[in-house]
């Protein structure tokens, strides 16, 4: 790609436009709130103070759920390497019967995850769960509160972290040699040591980064242990909430939040240094692709199909089981009663006719729709310009759109809270909090990198004659980009509109610190009906919004992915493969399974085989 | 190109109305008026709701525990979004009030109110609804020989892990309570004004009590028989005897029982500054008053209304003494007792 200077590139009016625009949301939206944030903490009133240090050090209950959430964070990396390399083998790797059916089931968590997940557990495991109801009678010494504490976030954490692995490691396990396979058992090898010596090392990167991410999800970790954790397992983030909400204990959630955020971005760097140390791609483009692995020894082969098979229960469990007693009328909700002369659809004309049952389902949809349309939308210009023009200026600005990448969610929600709760000049006087506006702002905010990544990648596909040829004919700058460019890119553009979208559309993280009182999305409202004593009605309500979100989740996946498999496939492979080759241009962003950030909070990788590939690093 | 760009970054400042454009139900009638309280559950929301709107005001209420509505509005203050709060009780108005929250206003029936429970200022901001003492209760099946008081839960073995305390301090019950134990240990040189033996108090009230439960009402535990003693605003209790079935005894300490009143105010700088007066002057009067009264067992300020009050509600609050909390003390330390009680004492 050829390097144009900045005098040309700022020759263009529709570039100093765009630029003068993205310098005020960097400094207005990236810089200056979280810079504010340290401010505010350490700096109130222009003076240092320690207080919020020695407030810390000295709460027990601080440091222990500081302690929580690094031992959920070292745990969780592990139990979802377990279980996602288990699953990506599966069905990825050995010749397993059923494993396209496997796949669906463990690819259930790209649909049903974050709160709607930790919700539906609660309801059905949870102390007065569907489950614990049925079983109580057979065991009489049951506590019924079995499923609580560091067990159960660990358990629903684990499940909902394994898509990356189905993305990430499941789209690395191809790039294994088929023919290096052969060899090795020619030369006698036991399936054990070609997992281990030939498929394990290619896998290697891509087991880092997921490691990485696996690990800062827990960390985060705020709607599992708020649902699930109870009072014996507090971690971080939920900790932070209580705090946010006082003005004048505010600093000490600030603190929190850049313990969070100091501790993302370390573990971001090593991950990008022992990247870019790296030694992976040794292994030869493909030669033979990957044919499926027969386990040789019996008895292995069939413990591996019961566990797979039990893993596949438990994974679709809860959706079937929300799907079926959402059609039970609350009274068997409530008994764990399933049966079908209680089928009703009630429950559906209750929140498709209520208009206060069904606002926080379509406040959600206009959130994540408009916050689609404006990244998408915003960013084709930018990342038009950052690709194109290859200048210091241009570099600048995408490491600063990368910010959010390497800060938890819950530290950017902050920092806008506490930057823009009074006049700024930064907004023309304007103030964001107590306006619907504040998260539609974050929600932006969060969704930039991963935006930003996809489309340069899409735009680096395009053919640079063509552009060159329409403007050696006289097209004019905004009318190549229309005509050209646009077209081209336009198909990914939607795909990524679509993650967004879907991403978005149950959140809580995010929601939780900013969300109007009268506008409040879906998240908090799930989050609201898992509480004690919300009624029977509730809990139903719950389970039409999850069969409805996953109804509407899978139309726009289907729209992206399933209807235009056939002719946008090669387009898409182009878009979205490019990332994972190594950026030199985008040194923030270490690993194609960096799209995974959980700030983000979407992570999508989309490679054919698999039919479905998105969703969100869920926790 | 540079249009579609300014559209796009006008969506940022329009998408205000835009999000309300889907969500909002009610666009067409006007702005409803948005109203803040705590004290909106056991149905006093939906009646509130229904009685407003037969008087022809289109309100909207926005429920959340005393802190919390204090916080949210404080948070709120240059962008105020309700119009008026109501059910809070004076320290988090006074607080409200030293925020600039507040709008002064004087309604119609200050006159049958008595004004020494409103704001002590002469430019008077709040006036008093009801008032009701906050007491320890408890189940008279399961608890043979009541506590005198407070400390008696964490002192006598028999009432360990059987009282329920509380899980969050976003609520203004659990706030006064823990005002009350506090100011009675009031000491200049402990921390946060408070001796070491009161900061112990706390420390005990937390280590031997059972945790509330988000939203599970103590009198349905009571009934469960999770835990027989808890705090309960007193309007509330003879209503929850008769829906659990339980017959509730409550604790009259020597030194006196915490009183909230819950006062009414205008939001400062809100859109509907007249309906908001209007509603309040309607809200706050003789007769809509005596009716909340006799639906919801409050004992009203007014006096118009105390005429319409349930004779047995106003019985029962005459046996508490008020206890003598300064409130001055109070307001101006809360905010860090409840952050230190987070920090430190919360488990």
């Amino acid at each position: 790609m050829r390097t144009r200077s900045a005098s040309r590139m700022l020759r263009s009016p529709l570039v100093v436009v765009t630029l003068i625009i993205l310098t005020w949301f960097s400094a207005a939206f990236l810089l200056w709130p979280n810079l504010n944030l340290l401010a505010e903490t350490f700096f109130p009133g222009g003076e240092f103070t320690g207080r919020a240090v020695e407030r810390l050090l000295s709460s027990d209950r601080a440091m222990r759920s500081l302690a929580n959430s690094f031992l959920l964070a070292v745990v969780l990396s592990i139990t979802v390497n377990v279980v996602g390399i288990f699953v990506v083998l599966v069905t990825q790797y050995f010749r397993i019967r059923g494993s396209r059916i496997l796949w669906l089931g463990y690819a259930t968590t790209f649909l049903f995850g974050g709160i709607v997940l930790a919700a539906g557990y609660k309801f059905i495991y949870g102390s007065d769960g569907i489950v614990t109801e049925l079983i109580a009678p057979y065991f009489p010494g049951l506590d019924r509160d079995w499923f609580s504490g560091f067990f159960a976030v660990l358990f629903v954490m684990t499940l909902a972290s394994t898509t990356n692995h189905l993305l990430f490691l499941g789209n690395a396990i191809r790039d294994v040699d088929f023919q290096t396979i052969e060899a090795a058992r020619n030369m006698g090898a036991s399936d054990w040591t070609i997992l281990r010596r030939v498929v394990l090392p290619v896998l290697k990167p891509t087991l880092f980064a997921v490691t990485i991410l696996s690990f800062l999800v827990g960390l985060g970790a705020l709607s599992a242990p708020q649902v699930l954790g109870g009072e014996d397992f507090q971690t971080i983030t939920p900790i932070i909430l209580t705090f946010a909400n006082s003005s004048s204990s505010r600093d000490i959630a600030a603190l929190l939040a850049l313990v969070l955020g100091a501790a993302t971005i370390i573990m971001l760097a090593i991950m990008s240094r022992l990247e870019r140390g790296g030694t992976y791609h040794t292994v030869a483009r493909v030669a033979a692709p990957l044919q499926k692995q027969r386990i040789s020894n019996p008895v292995v082969n069939v413990v591996v199909h019961v566990v797979a098979y039990v893993l596949f229960v438990i994974y679709i469990s809860p959706l079937v089981l929300i799907f079926l007693y959402s059609f039970m009328d609350s009274a068997s909700i409530s008994a764990g009663v399933l049966s079908p002369d209680r089928f009703t659809l009630e429950n559906y004309t209750r929140v498709l006719s209520q208009g206060s049952v069904l606002r926080p389902f379509i406040v959600s949809i206009v959130y994540s729709g408009l916050s689609a349309i404006i990244t998408v939308g915003g960013l084709l210009f930018v990342t038009r310009i950052i690709q194109k023009y290859r200048t210091g200026l241009t570099t600048t600005f995408e490491y600063l759109l990368h910010i959010p990448w390497i800060l938890p969610a819950a530290m950017i929600a902050l920092g806008l809270v506490m930057t823009y709760d009074e006049p700024s000049p930064l907004l023309g006087g304007a103030v964001l909090s107590g306006t619907t506006v504040i998260l539609l702002v974050a929600f932006v905010v969060v969704k930039i990198p991963f935006t930003l990544r996809m489309l340069k990648a899409a735009f680096s596909s395009v053919n640079e004659s063509m552009e060159e040829a329409a403007t050696i004919m006289g097209a004019g700058a905004l009318y190549t980009f229309r005509r050209i460019l646009l077209p081209a890119v336009l198909p990914t553009a939607a795909a990524i509109a679509a993650l967004n979208f879907n991403s978005q559309l149950d959140d809580y993280d995010t929601a939780v610190f900013l969300a109007h009182p009268l506008y409040q999305p879906l998240g908090l409202q799930i989050k609201a009906n898992t509480e004690g004593g919300a009624d029977v009605n509730a809990v139903a309500n719950t389970f039409v919004y999850t069969v409805l979100l996953m109804i509407v989740m899978g139309l726009t996946m289907y729209l992206v992915y399933g209807r235009g498999s056939r002719r946008g496939r090669k387009k898409r492979r182009s878009a979205v493969t490019a990332p994972t080759e190594p950026a030199p241009d985008a040194p923030v962003v270490p690993t194609n399974a960096g799209e995974a950030h959980p700030a983000l909070g979407a992570t999508s990788e989309v490679n054919p085989p698999p039919p479905v590939a998105s969703g969100s690093t869920r926790q | 190109m540079s249009i579609a760009l300014a559209t796009s970054a006008a969506f940022l400042f329009t998408a205000c109305g835009g999000s309300s454009d889907g969500a909002g139900a009610n666009d067409e009638a006007g702005e409803p008026l948005i109203v803040y309280t705590n004290s909106d559950s056991e149905g006093r929301g939906e009646w509130l709701q229904a009685e407003a709107e037969a008087e022809g005001f289109d309100i909207e209420i926005v429920g959340a525990g005393g802190a919390d509505a204090t916080n949210k509005l404080i948070a709120e203050r240059n962008n105020p979004i309700a119009d008026v709060v109501f059910g809070l009780n004076n320290v988090y108005y006074e607080q409200l009030k030293s925020e600039d929250v507040l709008e002064p206003y004087t309604p119609a029936w200050s006159g049958e109110v008595d004004e020494t429970l409103a704001d002590p200022d002469d430019d008077k901001a709040y006036w008093p609804l009801v008032q009701q003492a906050i007491v320890l209760t408890y189940n008279e099946d399961a608890v043979s020989e009541a506590p005198e008081d407070w400390p008696d839960l964490w002192t006598d073995d028999r009432y360990s892990d059987r009282y329920e305390r509380a899980s969050s301090m976003a609520g203004a019950t659990t706030q006064l309570v823990m005002a009350g134990i506090l100011s009675r240990y009031q000491d200049e040189n402990g921390d946060l004004g408070v001796s070491d033996e009161g900061w112990q108090q706390i420390e005990q009230y937390f280590q031997n009590g059972v945790p509330a439960e988000k939203d599970v009402d103590l009198f349905a535990r009571f009934a469960e028989g999770d835990v027989d003693l808890g705090q309960m605003p007193s309007s509330s209790i003879p209503g929850r005897e008769e829906a659990y079935d339980v017959t509730a005894g409550v604790v009259s300490p020597e030194v006196g029982v915490p009183y909230a009143v819950e006062q009414v105010a205008v939001v400062r700088g809100s859109d509907n500054q007249d309906t908001a007066k209007e509603f309040i002057d309607w809200f706050g009067s003789g007769d809509v008053q005596g009716r909340w009264a006799a639906e919801f067992d409050a004992l009203p300020v007014n006096e118009v209304a105390l005429e319409q009050a349930p004779p047995e509600v106003i019985e029962f609050n005459e046996q508490f003494t008020r206890q003598d909390i300064d409130y001055g003390f109070v307001q101006e330390n809360l905010d860090s007792w409840v952050e230190k009680i987070e920090l430190e004492y919360m488990p």
